[in-house]
């Protein structure tokens, strides 16, 4: 049974459709990647999920509970932003708090931890990214790969049902993108929901239980790593994928 | 006239200017936190208000300000039956200075607040935070950062507008230093100012040892 739902998924920026009508739904333990061009409305469609971005329109059936995705109450954003985590491009760690401060912030406000006991957890998630003797250091003064493993922590650490990921390896020099790589790849095996955003096909193809073509804010072509990769039917995704044959 | 001499009668005045700084720089920063939350609102009323109070106070002299208050306060209180005849002069000091003042760092707070990245707020709704959580630990710490050194020119430039109080009469340092002058038919006058200077300069060095530190605290936002 599907885990999430979202059906007829609408959004337009001005006069400019970038979501038409999505119909999306993903079970406990998979892994979809969406794939496609930039300005196809990957992004928007993730972060449509967990309202950072209010869709026109569309319905959402998350954990059997039913919410309107352009007018959602409150209460209602709150608690699936408190199921449904995220990992951004960008990193977007808080610039104020140190590693640590940035996932107990999460663990304090999002799950209701006390301080001691927020910081505790917050440390056992470094310690699984490897970070932990980085916790009193500010954003700034962490590599690229160290700040999306930190992100990805602050994400984990909140135990959530899914974890939304929009190109977490598109801003990393690519000598650091297989530390995270190796981080998500790692959630995968442990059966961690995922929703991923990115143009590393080979990781796609590896970690992926489904793979969703996205092409002008509609999902042209969706089925196995292997349908999509080995025998693609859309003429768009055929064309997508020998553009960026070189990274496979 | 002796060196230490002129450095008592300055230094004699020196109460009323850190007085007039640090109660100025208060009201100021309030006067300006609430100006900058007026201008942020969606309705045009209060955007509308910050915007007539900032274009006025920024449009009119500091000197003209501390004269409007001295000579228009009195007049305005006394029409809700308040007698301000009695208030002491640096009452109206501090107010002028703080209205004046208040414009300026209205601005410094928006444009810092306007400067936080849109990214940090996104992030903090991402894992769970509410408006009020993500505004107290993300977005507020973040505005004070970037707007320190906005503040710190401004206070700076009001520790040098202390010194125009002597149109209303009050005896800070400048005004003790003028008197000083007369009082010796000038002949002192270029010593009188040069020590006069340099107090000021030492205060201001005082200012920026403090903002120093903060800029030290908060330097990991820029990276």
């Amino acid at each position: 049974m599907a885990l999430l739902t979202v059906s007829k998924v609408e959004k337009s920026f001005n006069q400019n459709k970038v979501l038409k009508k999505i119909d999306f739904q993903i079970s406990k333990g998979e892994v979809i990647v969406i794939i496609g061009p930039s300005g196809s409305g990957k992004t928007t469609f993730i972060s449509s999920l967990n309202f950072l971005n209010k869709a026109d329109s569309g319905k959402m059936t998350f954990k059997d509970k039913q919410i309107n995705l352009a007018s959602p109450k409150k209460d209602d954003v709150l608690w699936v932003r408190r199921h449904i985590a995220m990992v951004f491009q960008n990193y977007n760690l808080f610039k104020n708090k140190t590693a640590v401060e940035n996932i107990t912030e999460g663990l304090i406000y999002g799950r209701g931890l006390s301080k001691e006991a927020a910081f505790k957890k917050a440390v056992q998630e470094l310690k699984k990214v490897g970070l932990e003797e980085k916790k009193d250091y500010y954003p700034s003064q962490l590599s690229g790969g160290q700040k999306q493993r930190i992100g990805i922590a602050r994400a984990t650490a909140l135990q959530p049902d899914i974890i939304l990921f929009d190109e977490p390896t598109s801003a990393l020099d690519p000598e650091l993108v297989g530390t995270v790589v190796r981080d998500m790849d790692k959630l995968a095996q442990q059966g961690q929901t995922m929703i991923i955003v990115t143009h590393l096909m080979s990781f796609a193809r590896k970690v992926a239980t489904k793979v969703l073509f996205f092409d002008d804010g509609q999902i042209l072509e969706s089925g196995s790593p292997d349908q999509i990769f080995e025998h693609p039917q859309n003429k768009r995704t055929q064309a997508f994928l020998s553009a960026i044959a070189e990274d496979r | 006239m002796s060196f230490s001499k002129i450095i008592i009668s300055l230094l004699s005045g020196l109460p009323n200017t850190l007085t007039l700084l640090v109660f100025s720089f208060i009201f100021s920063s309030l006067i300006g936190i609430l100006v900058a939350w007026l201008s942020l609102q969606k309705d045009k009323v209060s955007r509308g208000i910050a915007r007539v109070y900032t274009g006025l106070v920024r449009g009119t002299p500091p000197l003209l300000m501390l004269l409007l208050t001295y000579y228009g306060l009195p007049k305005l209180l006394s029409f809700i039956g308040i007698d301000s005849n009695q208030w002491a002069k640096i009452f109206f000091g501090i107010f002028g200075l703080s209205v004046g003042w208040g414009g300026y760092l209205a601005e410094a707070f928006r444009s810092a607040y306007l400067s936080v990245d849109k990214g940090q707020i996104l992030a903090a709704y991402s894992v769970g935070m509410t408006d009020q959580a993500a505004f107290k630990e993300i977005t507020l710490p973040q505005t004070f950062s970037i707007a320190i050194p906005n503040i710190e020119n401004l206070l700076i430039g009001l520790l040098k507008a202390t010194s125009l109080v002597y149109v209303i009469g009050l005896a800070d340092m400048y005004q003790n230093a003028t008197s000083l002058s007369n009082v010796n038919q000038g002949v002192f006058q270029l010593q009188i100012f040069v020590i006069l200077a340099f107090i000021y300069w030492v205060i201001a060095l005082g200012i920026e040892w403090f903002f120093r530190d903060y800029r030290r605290r908060y330097v990991h936002l820029n990276g």
